[in-house]
């Protein structure tokens, strides 16, 4: 009986910055069915006009673009992660753990404003990775990598590859290698025992990994914007672009409103599918 | 215990003493970096003129402009630095003191393109203007009028800044014959543009960065953001197209609700006085408001530096804050809408 109060003192907190959240979110809601007035900081009267204007082509792209971005930023991420992720849990040598640990974490020290200027300085006209091709022969005229949906997905791989690795490494390193060494012992091949017995076991992983990176990518900002060069838009530089720079805040809060309702919505569609996988591997039978 | 009790008090005591002491300052809200180090050769005229220090507090041109919003009668700066089209959203917000002009001394002394109406004054203007690389395009290639952006020899090659589309869309009104205004008549020229646009650039960085590495060889771009990039060695030309180039303006005025009015209206006097002027002047690259200034012959032979009567009416699109601030939101909308995808 005593642990009630202290349960609720230590939910306090949570409970007070959750009722803010909601307070500032429904503030967003209201403003996104108000009239908006130029050249005035005032907003008008209810109006359902910001809803109507989402169907334009713009717009419409720019929430394509975003769940398109999401998706193949999470599974390459996924690809080039879990390999990292599977030699970081089971090599033996020390050095090689080291030095995987030093090369998956020190991402997460610098900003996304820094890593994207170092993206721009290697995706750009005269970037390190054309001069090189160039050099070697590969191409004649530079590749154009800047201001593309490709440019854009690079940069946000790996932008998200340290939390996946740490992740995935998490997941594998809870599997029994027991079930691996028996899968051996029956005659399995290596490639095999991967993918029948590894792979199924690490799915919680895999399956938490790939939602964290699809809704974080969901509300990238400064990568889009800077790699993307107005040229490739996601909802969060729409938001920007109307709010900020034309002083729309309404029709900013309406897309607001929508990039919310539209994660949500695909989150709960991924847990769905993700409950389906593991069910189909098994894992709780 | 007794410790406990004297440290508490003299805590209590250093915390109460720090706004009977930023009473004593100025508050001027301005943008940071450059803008900052510009504002304060005002502040420091101010302050041996009159004794008071200057406090700055730096942010965007929006998040100072909401903050304003939210703070109305209780202003957190005397003083808002800002462009002289977002100074009408804070005049038009109730935001902005009445300026008193009978208290500016230099106020007669200003180009007309100063006079910003009642709440607030122009202390200096610079341009945007179409600039490109000597060295990435054609021998003799050369932009005297804005319909050259329209060349084959730009395709492919140009940015502009996203976050306002005013400077072309001017042109382009210009352009088909038609005003600012009217500009939905320059509509099918802005599009034939499109092929042209390689990026759209978020800020000053940003620009310089499109321009430096070669990325974008032409750009619409702030002339003091120009002169830096030629000043780093960049080989590039600002031109100024027949048309004329479009102007901005840096505007100073007084938040409604200040408790230093009349050290306020000094401050602004300060920074229209000539001496004053040519100190931001050569330190920012830009164009006085006083007549009476005197600018150095390096700095009055740079395009967009206007000097005389006539340059401002021969070479300067100046919109009035009114129609720029109410015209912004909507040409913003559609070149997103139209031009961005």
């Amino acid at each position: 009986m005593q642990t009630r109060p202290l349960f609720f003192a230590l939910l306090l907190p949570s409970i007070v910055i959750a009722a803010v959240f909601l307070f500032a979110l429904a503030e967003i809601l209201q403003y996104s069915f108000r009239e908006f007035i130029p050249g005035s900081l005032d907003v008008g009267g209810f109006t359902w006009a910001n809803f109507a204007r989402i169907n334009r082509p713009i717009y419409f792209y720019a929430i394509v673009d975003t769940f398109w971005i999401a998706l193949l930023t999470s599974l390459f991420t996924l690809v080039m992660s879990y390999p990292l992720a599977y030699a970081l849990v089971r090599t033996e040598r020390n050095w090689l753990r080291t030095l995987l640990i030093i090369a998956a974490i020190t991402p997460l020290f610098t900003g996304e404003i820094v890593r994207t200027y170092a993206w721009m300085l290697l995706l750009g006209t005269e970037g390190m990775i054309n001069t090189l091709l160039k050099s070697l022969g590969i191409i004649d005229t530079s590749l154009t990598l800047m201001y593309t949906r490709l440019g854009v997905v690079i940069a946000l791989v790996q932008f998200a590859m340290p939390v996946m690795i740490i992740l995935l490494a998490t997941a594998i390193s809870h599997v029994n290698t027991d079930y691996e060494k028996a899968a051996a012992n029956l005659g399995a091949s290596p490639g095999r025992v991967f993918w029948r017995v590894t792979v199924p076991l690490t799915m919680p992983g895999i399956i938490a990994g790939f939602i964290v990176i699809c809704a974080w990518t969901m509300s990238a900002f400064a990568t889009p914007q800077l790699i993307g060069g107005g040229k490739i838009l996601m909802i969060s530089n729409v938001v920007y672009l109307t709010g900020f720079s034309a002083l729309n805040f309404p029709f900013a809060a309406t897309m607001s409103v929508v990039a919310l309702v539209s994660a949500f919505g695909a989150l709960a569609v991924m847990k769905a599918i993700s409950t389906r996988i593991e069910r189909g591997t098994a894992l709780h039978s | 215990m007794k410790k406990l009790w004297i440290a508490l008090t003299a805590a209590f005591a250093a915390f109460s003493a720090s706004p009977a002491t930023s009473q004593e300052k100025l508050v001027v809200s301005v943008w940071g970096g450059n803008w900052k180090d510009g504002a304060a050769i005002i502040g420091k005229e101010f302050t041996k003129r009159t004794g008071m220090e200057v406090e700055y507090i730096t942010g965007g041109t929006l998040d100072r402009l909401t903050k304003a919003k939210v703070a109305r009668n209780n202003p957190e700066s005397d003083v808002t630095y800002t462009t002289s089209h977002v100074g009408y959203l804070y005049q038009n917000d109730g935001l902005f003191e009445k300026l008193d002009k009978s208290k500016l001394t230099n106020f007669n002394d200003l180009y007309s393109s100063a006079d910003r109406g009642d709440y607030e004054v122009g202390v200096y203007s610079y341009i945007y203007s179409p600039v490109f690389r000597t060295d990435l395009m054609p021998k003799g290639f050369r932009i005297g009028s804005w319909s050259d952006l329209w060349s084959p020899e730009v395709k492919g090659r140009l940015s502009m800044p996203d976050f306002d589309p005013s400077h072309i869309i001017i042109a382009a009104s210009k352009l088909s014959s038609s005003t600012p205004e009217d500009w939905k008549n320059g509509i099918p020229l802005l599009l034939k543009l499109k092929p042209s646009i390689k990026a759209f650039y978020q800020s000053d960085a940003t620009s310089q960065d499109l321009f430096k590495n070669g990325e974008t060889p032409v750009e619409v771009m702030l002339s003091i953001n120009a002169y830096h990039l030629i000043g780093q060695g960049v080989p590039a030309t600002i031109e100024i197209p027949k048309e004329g180039a479009v102007v901005g303006i840096g505007a100073l005025g007084i938040n409604k609700g200040t408790k230093k009015l009349d050290a306020a209206q000094q401050f602004i006097d300060i920074a229209l006085d000539p001496v004053v002027q040519q100190q931001i002047c050569d330190f920012h690259k830009c164009s006085p408001m006083n007549k009476k200034t005197t600018v150095s012959p390096e700095l009055a032979k740079l395009p967009g530096i206007f000097t005389t009567e006539e340059q401002w009416k021969t070479q300067a699109i100046v919109l009035p804050d009114s129609t720029y601030s109410k015209l912004l939101p909507i040409w913003k909308a559609w070149f997103t809408e139209e031009m961005m995808h």
